[in-house]
């Protein structure tokens, strides 16, 4: 499964300082035909990321190549990345048919009857006199979201696109994120990031974990879940497993956390369970170990 | 296919068996290709690491090939590995069936009647239709 992978993304040395705050990625690898998941605390540097990939922010130093082809972020490019973001890149007095012809001018790649589907599928109502700025934040992510995929386009790169969305909407994004990846036969990929782990789970392939500026972990989600292993045990066994414990958190009945698989047999001798861990269990292990804040 | 979330067992080995039993049942054929693994994922609405991880996972076990760029078709399947497997299959189920009893404290007798009871029930059930 890792042989003769692309990369969809690859990053080098890349470096972005702001006051108290740095953003260091010295590699970097998004796979390929996958979607990956930008998984970290606030002010982690997800956004900061994101807007680099994407060419929103180009102040940075380091080198950030695309389709494995040390393809630099040009107009060529840019014109087979679709984006969607926290905030609007539409005019606020845009309405949902200007949106439409506006994009088609400004993308070759943009179909208009794809466009008008997806609207229809997202029960994004055109017509009605309604300025973007108008539509609430969950509306207006999904009329990005119809723009970006009405585009024929070789990455998604998405912030944040499943926040302002409603659980059904959410659902459907998972279903719209596999369809495109589908679509692409292995030469399509995703890179999202997200708070909401566990909705977004049944579509992630690959994490990456971001804390302080720094990925903290990654890999595929398969092999995170043989690396890491969730185990439950008795009150009695809580101070000693929680020195070996990645995580853990106690109380009056037992504890419960999340240890590496290798130092499984240390536990050797305590009365515990275990089972394999959730991708949303490994991330808020990992950000727990990681985090300045004390909990 | 159905696949369970809560079950305990990971969702790529729920796959693999589904589609273990398919292939040694002889419903999926030789040179038959499996689903196009982010095909499956779509409509399985799973992750494509994991249908690959299924689909890998039979590879190893000799079942199906990967062909470049093509997905992954059916090995042709040895009898004799056939039998085998079958036979391993009816070990377990028998297997657990003597620790039950042991729990149950069924002499040897009465294990042995029960499974002579079972298989006329089976053998009149099959002639009865």
């Amino acid at each position: 499964m890792k042989e003769g992978r692309r990369n969809a993304i690859q990053v080098c040395g890349l470096k972005k300082k702001y006051r108290g705050f740095e953003l260091s990625v010295p590699r970097l690898d998004v796979p390929e035909g996958f979607a990956t998941a930008l998984i970290g605390e606030n002010g982690a540097g997800k956004t900061t990321l994101l807007n680099i990939l994407t060419g929103i922010r180009r102040d940075f130093k380091g080198d950030v190549t695309y389709f494995g082809e040390e393809r630099k972020l040009n107009a060529q490019t840019q014109e087979c990345i679709g984006y969607t973001g926290p905030g609007c890149y539409f005019l606020p007095n845009w309405t949902v048919d200007q949106v439409e012809e506006i994009s088609s001018l400004l993308f070759s790649g943009f179909h208009n009857d794809r466009f008008r589907s997806l609207c229809k599928e997202l029960g994004i109502k055109r017509g009605l006199v309604r300025d973007v700025k108008k539509l609430s934040d969950g509306n207006r992510m999904k009329l990005m979201l119809a723009a970006a995929l009405a585009r024929d386009t070789q990455l998604l790169i998405l912030d944040e696109p499943a926040s302002p969305l409603d659980p059904l909407m959410r659902d459907k994004l998972c279903d719209m994120i596999r369809e495109y990846l589908e679509r692409g036969n292995g030469k399509r990929s995703v890179f999202f990031s997200t708070h909401n782990i566990a909705d977004m789970e049944n579509v992630t392939d690959y994490a990456v974990i971001l804390e302080h500026g720094n990925v903290v972990e990654e890999g595929f989600v398969e092999d995170l879940k043989e690396k890491y292993i969730c185990v439950k045990g008795e009150a009695a066994d809580g101070e000693r497993a929680g020195e070996i414990l990645f995580s853990v958190s106690k109380n009056a009945y037992g504890f419960e956390g999340i240890c590496l698989a290798e130092n499984l047999d240390r536990l050797a001798g305590m009365d515990v369970a275990v089972e394999t861990p959730t991708l949303s269990q490994i991330s808020v292990a990992v950000m727990k170990a990681n985090t300045g804040l004390k909990l | 296919m159905k696949l369970l979330q809560n079950s305990g067992i990971p969702i790529y080995q729920q796959i693999a068996e589904q589609l273990r039993a398919d292939i040694l049942a002889g419903k999926l054929k030789e040179g038959e290709y499996l689903p196009s693994i982010r095909g499956l994922a779509r409509d399985l609405r799973i992750s494509v690491i994991t249908t690959m991880k299924a689909y890998e996972q039979l590879e190893a076990e000799g079942l199906v090939t990967a062909a470049q760029g093509k997905g992954f078709y059916v090995n042709a399947q040895d009898s004799e590995m056939l039998k085998e497997q079958h036979l391993r299959k009816v070990e377990e189920a028998l297997l657990e069936a003597i620790r039950a009893a042991e729990i149950a404290r069924m002499t040897e007798e009465e294990l042995l009647g029960t499974l002579q009871a079972l298989l006329h029930m089976e053998e009149s059930r099959d002639t009865g239709d």
